[in-house]
């Protein structure tokens, strides 16, 4: 192969791994407009209704809720019927004060994964 | 596994890019072949069998990316939801990716070699091949105004699809055509096509833009905005090639009149590609109206970027925080080095410390001196009085040298930790080939500006190298949400790109122009004063 030609070659060989390399971007797209449990709020025990609204609409089949305990054990969550499309509900049942966090991973229409995660207490009702 | 899903989040994203720039040049070479040559007349045979062939490469191309993508996100899906094949194959973009898939494959069939083209056949492809793209866009997503939405962006899609998507088969059609004249006029009639895509796509961007963007303070304030924003100047650019053709076209028929409109053409598909990567980024960006807190006032935009004097003092490595390094160790001996990048909120982010933006602002200020200097001898020898400016290029060994000491002080040869690190963090071993890279692009381009080296190819590294850097970092130019410092690290880096795009695009259209062509002149200018720009910009980049 010519020399400048094989030069030439491994620069792009070179170009091809840095743009494989270079950090990919969270593809954001469904970001949470509000939740309740607030972030950092306080809800009253035992029972706590979940929803969570996104700025588009949520594919909720593919998505997933999951409970953090105080103690670190982790708790799927069963995603309800959404009263919306763009939004995510579920039942958090017989939770002792604590502090929580809900994890969310949501699938957006267009085949991008969000992820989040919202800390929350548990108070004395 | 966290590794593994940070590999296939890397390649969805270009898998992306590749499958909306394939589906352009699909689309747009139909719309070509049916539209232009198919009218020609008989003259136009042999050029309808070049493109048909290109249309079969494009198509065989787009549907390998979309099943690339459509699998690569598909393992995501799997991976993170712990669902089954079955129930992923259900999602939207599989079913999107899918009917993208099946009408790239009737394409590749549709344009074999045995068989007569149906036009309707291959337009109704084409449109199904726009369908699938905009299932998985913005429009579909959104609640409220969904249809126009889709229309809106199907026809953006489209009339992008016809213009630039077209551009590569009128070069063909233009170097292969059989008289000067024929290639004029089948210019001319592309011309007018061009004329009405850009109409189209300008109403339909003009259409969505208020539509997800809506405002002017969101434009700068947010980085969906700002993106918006670059893809609008870069359309500026383009348009300003393209009046420069329409004006070759309309002057009269001449063999250096077509070599130029080949030249602008190449530097227009170059551009066109960069907008399209710039699209396929947006994507995956929530769009400005829905990010209603937190945005970056021009207030805050005035406060970091006005004018300050240069950081030339470093924070020594001590003052670094020291559990960069021991996250890193740790991350490294657990063969985790980082984190999952596909998805926003992760764990390992932290705001930087002072003494880390005074290392990065110093980093960037010193490099802004190094490349001002490149800029400025640049211009000196372009203007041909002072021979040995010519040896310019060697000033980027010392930007190499720099980037190796400075880019990762948690590394050998400055930090903690060994050279082996090089090759587990994507991080460390990306800025290790930027500056193989700059070093590359030292020799190359030492060897042009000193007649060491004749060759077209070589000659045209350098613009090429500078040109794709400038598209990266638009493509990967990412804000999580209304992180306000995101946003303004964002806005500083955009001007850097589009420099960048701009330095290479005209070194491009310097060296390929006919002689006798008079931009060639001005673009001989542009260049350097490109570069000079960004070694500027680079010298007021701040963090705080």
């Amino acid at each position: 192969m010519h020399a400048g030609r094989r030069s030439l070659l491994i620069l792009i060989l070179l170009l091809a791994v840095v743009s494989l390399l270079i950090p990919a971007p969270a593809a954001a797209h469904a970001i949470l407009l509000e939740s309740n449990p607030p972030p950092n709020g306080k809800v009253a025990a035992p029972d706590i209704p979940i929803k969570l609204r996104f700025n588009v609409r949520i594919d909720a089949s593919r998505s997933r809720l999951t409970l953090v305990r105080p103690d670190g054990s982790v708790q799927p969550l069963a995603i309800g019927k959404p009263a919306s499309e763009d939004t995510l509900s579920a039942l958090a049942s017989n939770l002792p004060p604590g502090d929580y966090r809900l994890r969310w991973q949501v699938l957006a229409s267009d085949g991008h994964i969000t992820r989040g995660e919202i800390p929350f207490s548990v108070t004395l009702a | 596994m966290a590794r593994l899903l940070q590999i296939f989040g890397f390649l969805s994203v270009l898998f992306r890019g590749a499958t909306l720039t394939f589906q352009s040049l699909t689309v747009g070479g139909i719309v070509f072949l049916l539209f232009i040559l198919r009218r020609a007349g008989q003259e136009s045979e042999a050029l309808q069998r070049v493109s048909l062939h290109w249309i079969r490469r494009s198509a065989i191309a787009l549907a390998a990316m979309q099943i690339s993508y459509v699998l690569a996100n598909s393992l995501i899906l799997m991976q993170s939801a712990e669902i089954s094949l079955r129930e992923a194959a259900g999602a939207n973009f599989v079913i999107a990716g899918a009917i993208g898939i099946l009408s790239a494959l009737a394409i590749v069939i549709l344009t074999g070699a045995s068989r007569s083209q149906n036009p309707s056949a291959l337009l109704i492809t084409a449109a199904a091949i726009i369908a699938s793209s905009v299932m998985t866009s913005h429009a579909m997503a959104r609640l409220e105004y969904r249809v126009p939405l889709v229309v809106f962006t199907a026809l953006h899609q489209a009339a992008t699809a016809t213009w630039l998507g077209g551009l590569p088969y009128l070069l063909i059609a233009i170097r292969r055509a059989q008289s000067p004249d024929y290639a004029r006029q089948l210019s001319a009639r592309f011309s007018q096509l061009a004329l009405i895509s850009v109409v189209v796509l300008a109403s339909a961007g003009l259409v969505l833009g208020f539509a997800y963007v809506g405002s002017l303070k969101a434009v700068y304030g947010t980085s969906y905005g700002a993106m918006v924003a670059t893809k609008a100047l870069l359309f500026g650019l383009l348009l300003f090639l393209g009046a420069l053709n329409y004006q070759l076209v309309r002057r009269g028929p001449s063999s250096t009149i077509l070599a130029s409109l080949k030249r602008f053409g190449e530097a227009e598909i170059g551009i066109g590609i960069t907008v399209i990567l710039t699209a396929a980024s947006l994507t995956s960006l929530p769009p400005a109206v829905d990010l209603t807190r937190d945005r970056v006032t021009g207030a805050e935009i005035f406060t970091r970027m006005a004018p300050r004097p240069p950081r030339l003092a470093s924070p020594t490595i001590q003052e670094l925080p020291e559990d960069v390094y021991a996250a890193q160790k740790k991350a490294f001996e657990s063969g985790s080095l980082s984190t999952e990048s596909y998805v926003p909120g992760q764990a390992g982010t932290r705001p930087n410390t002072p003494a880390e933006k005074a290392w990065s602002e110093y980093n960037h200020h010193w490099a802004g001196i190094i490349v001002l200097a490149i800029g400025l001898l640049a211009l000196v020898a372009q203007a041909g009085h002072v021979s040995w400016a010519r040896n310019w290029p060697l000033i980027f060994l010392g930007l190499a040298l720099f980037l190796f000491l400075r880019s990762d002080p948690e590394v050998w040869p400055l930090g903690p930790n060994g050279f082996w690190v090089t090759f587990a963090d994507p991080e460390v071993l990306l800025h290790r080939i930027f500056v193989l890279l700059v070093i590359g692009l030292a020799a190359f381009e030492w060897r042009v500006q000193t007649g060491r080296v004749a060759s077209a190819g070589v000659r045209l590294v350098f613009p090429l190298l500078i040109a794709v850097s400038g598209a990266l970092l638009l493509t990967h130019s990412h804000s999580l949400g209304n992180i306000k410092e995101e946003v303004l690290a964002e806005l500083s880096h955009i001007p850097l790109a589009i420099l960048a795009v701009m330095a290479g695009w005209s070194r491009w259209l310097e060296l390929r122009l006919p002689p006798e062509n008079q931009t060639r002149g001005i673009m001989a200018r542009l260049w350097p004063l490109c570069i000079l720009l960004i070694g500027a910009a680079l010298l007021n980049y701040h963090e705080m």
